[in-house]
């Protein structure tokens, strides 16, 4: 993130708050609150993206908010990498992620990890890449990031990785290249839009009748989501798109 | 064909009157970052220490890296071993620990040392007892490495690292794992991150196998139940791991067949590796032992005092 040149916060030229170049020499300044908030803003960003976890965090928020000079604020950084988007697969991180080797292009994406979701690493990187296609940051013939950065980046098990890709090439989503690397060669077409309209509309005449029921909003994504888990949990919860919905819902235990 | 890196059976090792671990046995397979859970005193460092030669044990028996019996000239060259509290000598430089362990070894790839110091920002120059934490874990990690083993032991690796190196030395096992394909075996009561770096678990308490298995294969077979608590009592064929019920609710964690099926009335989920864990630990009497090839080796049921205490 950049940030505004024109609230007071020293910015360098670089997208990070530790910003190289002519801070050292303003680091006995007294800092505003404006730039205490960018800090405590900048903070945030680290704890979303996992390097700090929430004790550290709020313990770094309380400095932020009390810190007086910008040494005060820039040693609450110093042990962390840059801000703003995910690094670039490959690209050194936290002065220790591991790895030389060649680093090719890069991908268009960078894949992250939500540690309360629940939802199985795996298919994490499978439902990112998914959601990627079908926002257009990924397009036919683009690279995924290469296994070894993936593990390098998100410290995971290598199996892990290996099952999203496989799985991805399942769906006919990906294909291998040998040497190269995995790319895209499908979109993730949407449902054809006059099926999508109907089913639009039966999901609201449902909605009508949870409504009239008396169910409140959370009450209603909790039956959806309790639903939705069933449904894939007997058809063997693999995610498989399409199928004979039809045949399957009536195999109840 | 798949070796096992790690085969032990009927394993026990006994100080005085107490056994810190007893009846192990188990097959881990090659090519797996296995995790060997377990609170404290379950006997996790006793395993470790037996598998690389650092113990003798009093009964049965321990293999490494195919068939070489743990502690041979031949094992000892293929692991790498590093203790808790990454040890060092904190009087010595980094240059010092690398000449150290360079001289002490058959095989060390200064090169890939000297790299990996470089890429990690380590001063090769300070002694290692005043560098951080994490740069001091880096370094041990980086001397294992060096050797090129096929095995690598990390006795509770990232107990002692902020997050941030935790991720950091994680990233350098793992990348090691797929670069070199060394198979890893590390301990840790540290269960929230396991699910990411583990495929392949090995429950121990109080000295006994409790759960192995690869890590899919033990969440493939395991929910959990929430349902009614007036019926928690009618799904007992079911193997129940740990149960947790309130006046009306209840959860069970249960072990499932192929053939399962959600009871009528009651919400099937998923677990996670954390879960599964604390939900076996909690249960010292429960055991888990799935994959088709191991079923036969291991006993199922605990309690029953054995052969080895002889």
């Amino acid at each position: 993130m950049v940030i505004d040149k024109g609230n007071g916060v020293p910015d360098g030229g670089t997208d990070t708050w530790p910003a190289g170049g002519g801070l050292d020499s303003d680091q006995h300044l007294r800092v505003s609150d404006a730039e205490r908030e960018a800090a405590t803003g900048q903070l945030a960003e680290h704890f979303a993206a996992g390097r700090l976890d929430q004790a550290e965090f709020d313990d770094r928020a309380g400095r932020a908010m009390s810190a007086r000079t910008r040494a005060d604020l820039s040693g609450l950084f110093a042990d962390l990498s840059e801000t703003g988007a995910p690094a670039v697969p490959g690209r050194p991180e936290g002065g220790g992620t591991p790895g030389s080797g060649p680093r090719g292009p890069g991908s268009p994406i960078e894949f992250r990890l939500d540690a309360a979701s629940g939802v199985p690493t795996y298919l994490q990187l499978v439902h990112q890449v998914e959601h990627a296609l079908r926002l257009g940051y990924l397009k036919p013939g683009d690279q995924l990031p290469k296994v070894r950065d993936v593990v390098a980046s998100l410290a995971i098990n290598p199996n892990t990785v290996l099952k999203a890709y496989k799985e991805l090439e399942t769906k006919g989503l990906t294909a291998g290249r040998p040497g190269q690397g995995t790319f895209i060669q499908a979109t993730l077409g949407q449902i054809a839009l006059p099926e999508l309209a109907g089913l639009h509309k039966s999901l609201l005449g449902w909605l009508t009748t949870a409504d009239a029921a008396g169910l409140d909003q959370d009450g209603i994504v909790a039956l959806f989501t309790s639903a939705l888990r069933d449904f894939h949990e007997r058809r063997g919860g693999t995610g498989d798109r399409r199928g004979a919905a039809s045949g399957e819902t009536e195999d109840v235990a | 064909m798949t070796m096992n890196i790690i085969e032990t059976s009927g394993l026990g090792k006994r100080y005085g009157s107490t056994w810190a671990l007893r009846e192990c046995t188990l097959a881990i397979p090659a090519g797996h970052v296995a995790a060997l859970v377990g609170p404290n005193g379950a006997g996790k460092t006793t395993l470790l220490n037996l598998a690389v030669g650092l113990a003798e044990p009093t009964a049965g028996g321990v293999t490494v890296l195919g068939d070489k019996p743990a502690g041979s000239p031949a094992a000892l060259d293929g692991i790498a071993f590093v203790a808790q509290d990454t040890p060092l000598y904190k009087n010595l430089s980094a240059a010092d620990m690398l000449h150290l362990t360079r001289n002490l070894n058959r095989r060390f790839d200064q090169r890939y040392a000297e790299t990996r110091l470089a890429e990690l920002g380590i001063p090769l120059k300070r002694k290692t007892g005043r560098l951080s934490g994490g740069q001091q874990a880096q370094l041990a990690l980086t001397l294992a490495l060096a050797r090129r083993p096929r095995l690598l032991v990390l006795d509770e690796p990232v107990a002692m690292l902020d997050p941030v190196a935790r991720h950091d030395f994680m990233a350098t096992v793992l990348t090691a794992a797929i670069d070199d394909g060394v198979s890893v075996l590390l301990s840790s009561h540290v269960l929230a991150e396991l699910e990411r770096v583990a495929d392949y678990l090995i429950l121990l308490s109080r000295g006994r196998v409790q759960v192995a298995g690869e890590v899919d294969g033990l969440l493939a077979c395991h929910r959990l139940l929430t349902g009614p608590a007036a019926e928690a009592d009618r799904y007992t064929e079911r193997p129940v791991v740990h149960a947790r019920r309130g006046e009306a609710q209840a959860h069970l964690l249960v072990r499932v067949g192929a053939d399962y099926s959600v009871p009528p009335g009651w919400e099937s989920h998923p677990v996670d590796l954390e879960e599964l864990a604390m939900a076996y630990l909690r249960e010292p009497g429960a055991a888990a032992l799935p994959g088709p090839a191991r079923a036969r080796a291991l006993p199922l049921e605990t309690g029953e005092p054995s052969e080895v205490t002889r």
